[in-house]
């Protein structure tokens, strides 16, 4: 279903034209109106309830399972999961009856079986299964105790993934509802948020689903997440909603992709998962090139633009380097060649008659420069994205990172261009890819040649990443002037297979 | 698209397997039907799940789709 990913906080029936009657410049709409959300008018529990214990009690609260391991996580210095749980636990021990709809107990016996796993050495979750929301192939994840007998309240308890909003933009309208939802028909705990950037509501029982769903949909207005072998909730960094920096609004195409592959988000037909993620500049806020099956990294294909008064200013130490990154200590006097000049990668970068100077050709947007001296350097002003596929980050096997496919592309609406680009990928993926293949461990078995054969791409020198290492290219008859002879007869005759 | 159903119901109902990726179903159902394009059997497939025929199955991670009422198609108590 088109739900809208609130895009924007949830306090009021935003449209393009109210937010620019009230001075308010939006590079997009949303599809749908956004309602507004009134935590006092949708809450469910009053103040009492919810702060219905004290710091005494807390302190002296004792889960009903024996947890001496989980204990011990509470001593390190950062906060623990453990002393979170007991507080919700605690919470819900003093909530009245009618005030839950799955059992009370839930987070003690989460608890006390995870001891049993610490114990045992082995887990005690079994995953999977058919639970889900009519028509929805993902965002409900099954999961239950194999020890129901010892643990009954967490016999049932299945994570549901919510979509989060483009660069996670909440209001505390949207987020006490949420919480109060899922105290009510969940067991009130939750993950802010999971690796894909999903909001993940952690433990409910299946009765429960369809009311949640329906709770998220219709009164919150927004969608469940994917899982399974779907196009997984995109997730893009903060972009020009307040970064300077951004060479594209990652904004705007997250929330039109998801909008546009709605029925690749719910509807598993793929290989196995799929990742977008979208990085408005190489600093990569949400690490895209290691984390997303396909990434898109804003970049631009004109120079620098460099403001030599700035310049220097940050020589003769009247701007602080780096933003005031590192005014933690003292690190002496600003040195242009140490920071800068030296640690550019591509030796790109010279002072000449007092000047800087940068061979713009040779840049391989590192940003290190930009990120020193924000003040005197900016990225170009013709932008648009990179696009890097087939990462992954998979607990066995290993990671891979993503490799450049097309080094320059315009992102602006409606983005024909992007997704022309992402299904010539997914049909060749869904075409050829074996059943559990991510699509990176597609493009090794079959060579980059062959990928970029099927995207109709030319291949290029900078794909070589080690010379007669990894040389990528096979040369076919065709590619070579002249072509050659060749009896393969006679080779194979002096060369067994 | 009904006899794409047809063929996808047959090809759930006599497998020896009870959960399959929609690989599995892409390729007997072209093995019947040479001509059929994925994104048509998809279609075949989201409207049976749709009238509750067939059911989705995910481990987190991956998606199987089952007949419902062959194999382990409720909820484990």
């Amino acid at each position: 279903m088109g739900l809208s990913l609130a895009m924007l906080p949830h306090q009021g029936n935003f449209n393009k034209q109210d937010l620019a009657e009230g001075g308010i410049e939006v590079a997009f709409e949303p599809k749908d109106s956004q309602n507004a959300i009134n935590y006092a008018e949708s809450r469910i529990y009053t103040d009492a309830e919810l702060k219905n214990y004290t710091e005494e009690e807390l302190k002296n609260y004792k889960v009903k399972h024996a947890i001496p391991d989980l204990e011990e996580l509470e001593k390190g210095p950062w906060p623990s999961f453990v002393s979170d749980a007991k507080q919700g636990a605690l919470h819900r021990k003093k909530l009245a009856d009618d005030r839950m709809l799955i059992d009370r107990d839930v987070i003690e016996d989460m608890l006390g079986q995870l001891q049993v796993s610490f114990d045992e050495g082995e887990t005690h979750w079994k995953h999977g299964g058919i639970v889900g929301v009519f028509g929805y192939g993902g965002g409900v994840i099954g999961r239950y105790s194999d020890l129901p007998e010892k643990y009954p309240s967490i016999a049932h308890f299945h994570t549901v993934r919510v979509a989060q909003p483009s660069s996670k933009f909440y209001d505390s309208n949207f987020l006490r509802t949420m919480c109060d939802m899922w105290e009510y028909r969940g067991s009130g705990l939750m993950n802010l948020h999971g690796s894909t950037g999903d909001m993940v509501l952690l433990g409910t029982t299946t009765e429960q689903l369809e009311p949640i769903f329906f709770e998220l949909t219709h009164k919150m207005q927004v969608d469940i997440g994917g899982s399974g072998s779907n196009l997984r909730t995109p997730e893009c960094c903060i972009g020009k909603a307040r970064c300077e920096w951004s060479c594209y609004d990652t904004q705007a195409l997250c929330y039109e992709l998801t909008q546009y592959y709605q029925d690749e988000l719910h509807r598993p037909a793929f290989p196995y998962k799929f990742k977008f993620k979208f990085d408005g500049c190489p600093i990569g806020c949400v690490a895209s090139i290691a984390r997303s099956d396909m990434s898109f990294i804003g970049t631009w294909r004109d120079d620098i633009r460099i403001d030599q008064e700035a310049v220097k200013a940050y020589i003769a130490g009247e701007v602080v380097p780096a933003g005031g990154g590192h005014t933690g200590r003292d690190w002496g006097k600003f040195d242009i060649k140490k920071e800068v000049l030296d640690l550019c990668p591509t030796k790109c970068m010279w002072m000449e008659n007092g000047e800087l100077k940068i061979d713009n050709a040779e840049c391989n947007r590192c940003m290190h420069c930009i990120c020193v001296m924000p003040k005197a350097l900016r990225p170009g002003l013709d932008t648009g994205v990179t696009i890097l596929c087939g990462a992954k980050a998979p607990i066995l096997e290993g990671a891979q990172m993503a490799t450049l496919i097309v080094p320059f592309m315009k992102a602006e609406p409606p983005y024909d261009n992007i997704k022309e680009f992402i299904e010539k990928v997914w049909e060749w993926w869904m075409e050829e890819g074996k059943n559990r293949e991510r699509l990176g461990e597609l493009m090794q078995r079959s060579t980059l040649p062959t990928f970029l054969e099927v995207l109709e791409l030319p291949a290029m020198p900078q794909y070589v990443k080690e010379p007669r290492s990894n040389p990528y290219i096979l040369w076919k008859e065709e590619d070579v002037p002249g072509g050659w002879d060749r009896d393969i007869k006679e080779y194979r005759a002096r060369h067994k297979r | 698209m009904e006899e794409l159903q047809k063929v996808i119901v047959e090809f759930a109902e006599t497998s020896k397997k009870t959960k399959f990726y929609f690989k599995d179903i892409e390729k007997a159902v072209q093995k019947v039907l040479p001509d059929a394009k994925m994104r048509d059997i998809k279609k075949a497939c989201t409207a049976l799940i749709n009238d509750g025929t067939l059911i989705y199955f995910s481990t987190g991670s991956s998606t199987m789709y089952g007949l419902k009422g062959r194999g382990m198609t409720e909820d484990p108590e």
